[in-house]
């Protein structure tokens, strides 16, 4: 998962055409449809990749 | 993981003093010692003080590095980078402050500013949407997919929001009207027609943060059930429209725009339209013109565009600023938090570009009721060289001049509309006592005259007489009565012209005569031109006590009209000089006084 787009994994169906309602949130909170630390890494490591002393997330 | 994060400014502004090349040496260099990789380098929005720029902010640090050269970035790769040092010569350093300073908190520029438009600039890439979302990017509408329209309309009317663009009119109210107007085809329009000259308060917004702008749009578009909206943005900004259309591509992949959008039934898309720069085309009936492929003239109003707009159909019209506002608004809790900057009639921040006269060119945002002195001296640092401040232009052509007695006058639309200024779209131009007022509203004027569309009488004649009367006065030729004739031309040209443009382009003659009447007697009178700028006005002379002889004016003379022995005073011959003023730069005696034509006599105060 380079980018929120990717999915973290198969039950992540979010596309263009099957789009998911909660896909922004998702992206920095996720995985929210179901459980798994691995996904949420996925997540994070996008994250921690360009956060500026932790300032990225804000919400 | 990178080590530390690089953002250089890759705004306009910015890349006009290098940026490019600064970057460009650093990648070299950092390629050259094989370090690249642990280092992110991004060509961001921008970060504001555009006097000092280039600039590279470096992260987690915290240092903010200015006016740098390409030659720069070795020891700045060397020195910070590998050795973990600051270069101290490379920070900002200026009058306001004691010691070099480190970052935005120590620079006073920055001090009184608060971002919420600007709230990403210089610190995300504009080109990446997964970081606009970082940030809480599209959350907003996210919440708004959830919402009645009418409910969002009605959070964005409690916020007090007014439009960013000139008018300043409820933005809530004006979705509303698209809201109720009827028919199953609707439209959003986003101005990024800015027009003004030295405004640019848009361009960087644009620039700094694109997915702001999709995202207002987008939330609006749910408001008012549109499903289609246009982005009207002059051709001379290339790099905004690159990274509009990075930015709406990536939306569209994101799922973001389209059809069904996050699962809703809610359909929306968007498309850029480059104007080719006519100032009219920001007017918003001329500007839908335009998008139809008609020629940018504005129509009489009724209809207004929320019931009949682009291509006959309900429309809202909003400024970039204003719609970058929306995010903010439309979170949880966002209305109530943006109504609490700001002044019982103008809510929220402001972003003015500040030009002209003033130490700290560059873009700021402040709250709303701040004054004009805290933006000319806290953060636009006082005036250049030291003189003495006379006046602001607020709100560009169709703005008014504020004189120096009212700068403690707040900063909203209320008080500058009673000073006899506009807020506009946030350009402010600062003078000194060097600003000829009488040169400055003919300034103006020509601007819109040459940009008047001509359809309606009294904007295409009128503007014109106006300023053959001004040209007289700057000339010599004026007569007593012409400030009465300007007086009514220009009440005559408000009342009775179709659009925006011919309503206020009188503002910057009226306002000038209302503060600095004396300034069009003395030309009319007098024949002086006191600030110097007039040529057929007035004289340089040289004052003989003060002159030391030291032929600095001699050699900045281009056409030979000083002479004189050295280490004696010198003298101007009235004959040859042009009254170019390159001597009054290079004297460092300040001995060169301006006077009226044909006296000797020292009147240069």
């Amino acid at each position: 998962m380079e980018r929120f787009i990717d999915h973290c994994c198969e039950k992540c169906t979010h596309t263009k055409s099957t789009p998911c309602k909660d896909f922004v949130v998702c992206c920095v909170e996720g995985p929210i449809c179901h459980e798994d630390p691995s996904c949420e890494d996925k997540r994070k490591a996008i994250i921690d990749k360009v956060a500026i002393n932790g300032q990225f997330v804000i919400c | 993981m990178y080590e530390k994060h690089l953002m250089i400014c890759g705004a306009t502004g910015c890349l006009s003093s290098g940026s490019y090349s600064v970057e460009e040496a650093l990648v070299e260099e950092l390629e050259k010692q094989g370090i690249k990789d642990k280092y992110r380098l991004v060509m961001g929005g921008c970060p504001g003080f555009c006097e000092v720029g280039p600039i590279i902010v470096v992260y987690p640090d915290e240092v903010f590095y200015c006016r740098l050269k390409p030659k720069d970035m070795a020891e700045l790769v060397e020195k910070h980078l590998v050795r973990g040092e600051i270069v101290e010569r490379l920070l900002y350093k200026g009058p306001d402050v004691d010691v070099p300073a480190r970052f935005y908190d120590s620079i006073p520029f920055y001090h009184k500013q608060k971002f919420n438009v600007l709230r990403n600039s210089g610190i995300i890439d504009p080109e990446s949407i997964d970081e606009y979302i970082m940030r809480g990017g599209y959350r907003a509408f996210t919440r708004a997919m959830g919402m009645d329209p009418a409910l969002i309309c009605e959070e964005v009317k409690q916020s007090g929001l007014r439009g960013r663009g000139g008018a300043g009119f409820s933005t809530g109210l004006k979705w509303e009207f698209t809201n109720k107007a009827s028919g199953p085809k609707k439209y959003v329009v986003c101005n990024a027609d800015e027009g003004d000259p030295g405004a640019f308060m848009d361009r960087s917004i644009l620039e700094g943060d694109p997915h702001a702008i999709l995202e207002g749009m987008l939330i609006c578009g749910k408001a008012i059930g549109a499903d289609e909206g246009y982005i009207y943005c002059r051709a001379e900004y290339p790099l905004a429209i690159k990274r509009l259309k990075i930015a709406i591509e990536k939306a569209e992949v994101y799922g973001l725009l389209g059809e069904n959008i996050l699962g809703y039934d809610f359909n929306f898309k968007i498309n850029i339209k480059e104007g080719a720069g006519a100032f009219v085309c920001g007017e918003e009936t001329a500007l839908l013109a335009s998008i139809e492929g008609k020629r940018g003239m504005p129509r009489p109003r009724p209809p207004f565009p929320a019931q009949s707009g682009l291509f006959g159909k309900p429309t809202t019209i909003n400024n970039v600023e204003t719609l970058a506002n929306i995010p903010l608004i439309v979170k949880e809790g966002g209305a109530a938090e943006f109504a609490k900057v700001g002044t019982e009639g103008s809510k929220g921040t402001k972003v003015f570009a500040l030009a002209g006269k003033i130490r700290n060119t560059g873009l700021c945002e402040v709250p709303m009721g701040i004054t004009i002195r805290e933006i000319i001296y806290d953060v636009g640092g006082g005036i250049k060289g030291g003189r003495e401040f006379k006046a602001v232009q607020a709100g560009g052509p169709s703005g008014g001049c504020i004189p120096a007695e009212q700068l403690d006058l707040p900063i909203d639309y209320d008080s500058l509309n009673q000073a006899g200024a506009i807020m506009g779209s946030g350009g402010l131009v600062v003078m000194d006592e060097r600003t000829c007022m009488v040169d400055l509203a003919r300034y103006f004027l020509s601007f819109t005259q040459k940009e008047s569309c001509g359809k309606c009488t009294p904007c295409r004649e009128g503007t014109k007489r106006m300023l053959e009367i001004l040209n007289r006065i700057a000339e010599g030729f004026g007569k007593p009565e012409d400030l009465d004739t300007l007086d009514s031309l220009a009440i005559s040209i408000k009342d009775s012209s179709l659009c925006g443009l011919g309503q206020t382009c009188p503002n910057p003659v009226l306002s000038t005569i209302r503060y600095f009447r004396n300034e069009y007697e003395e030309h009319i009178i007098d024949h002086y031109c006191r600030a110097g700028v007039c040529k057929e006005l007035f004289n340089f002379r040289i004052d003989e006590e003060k002159c030391t002889g030291c032929t600095a004016c001699v050699r900045a003379c281009p056409v030979d009209a000083i002479r004189g022995e050295k280490k004696e005073p010198h003298e101007i011959i009235q004959e040859l000089c042009t009254r170019c003023g390159s001597c009054v730069e290079k004297c460092r005696q300040d001995c060169i006084m301006i006077t009226q034509v044909g006296r000797k006599a020292d009147v240069s105060n």
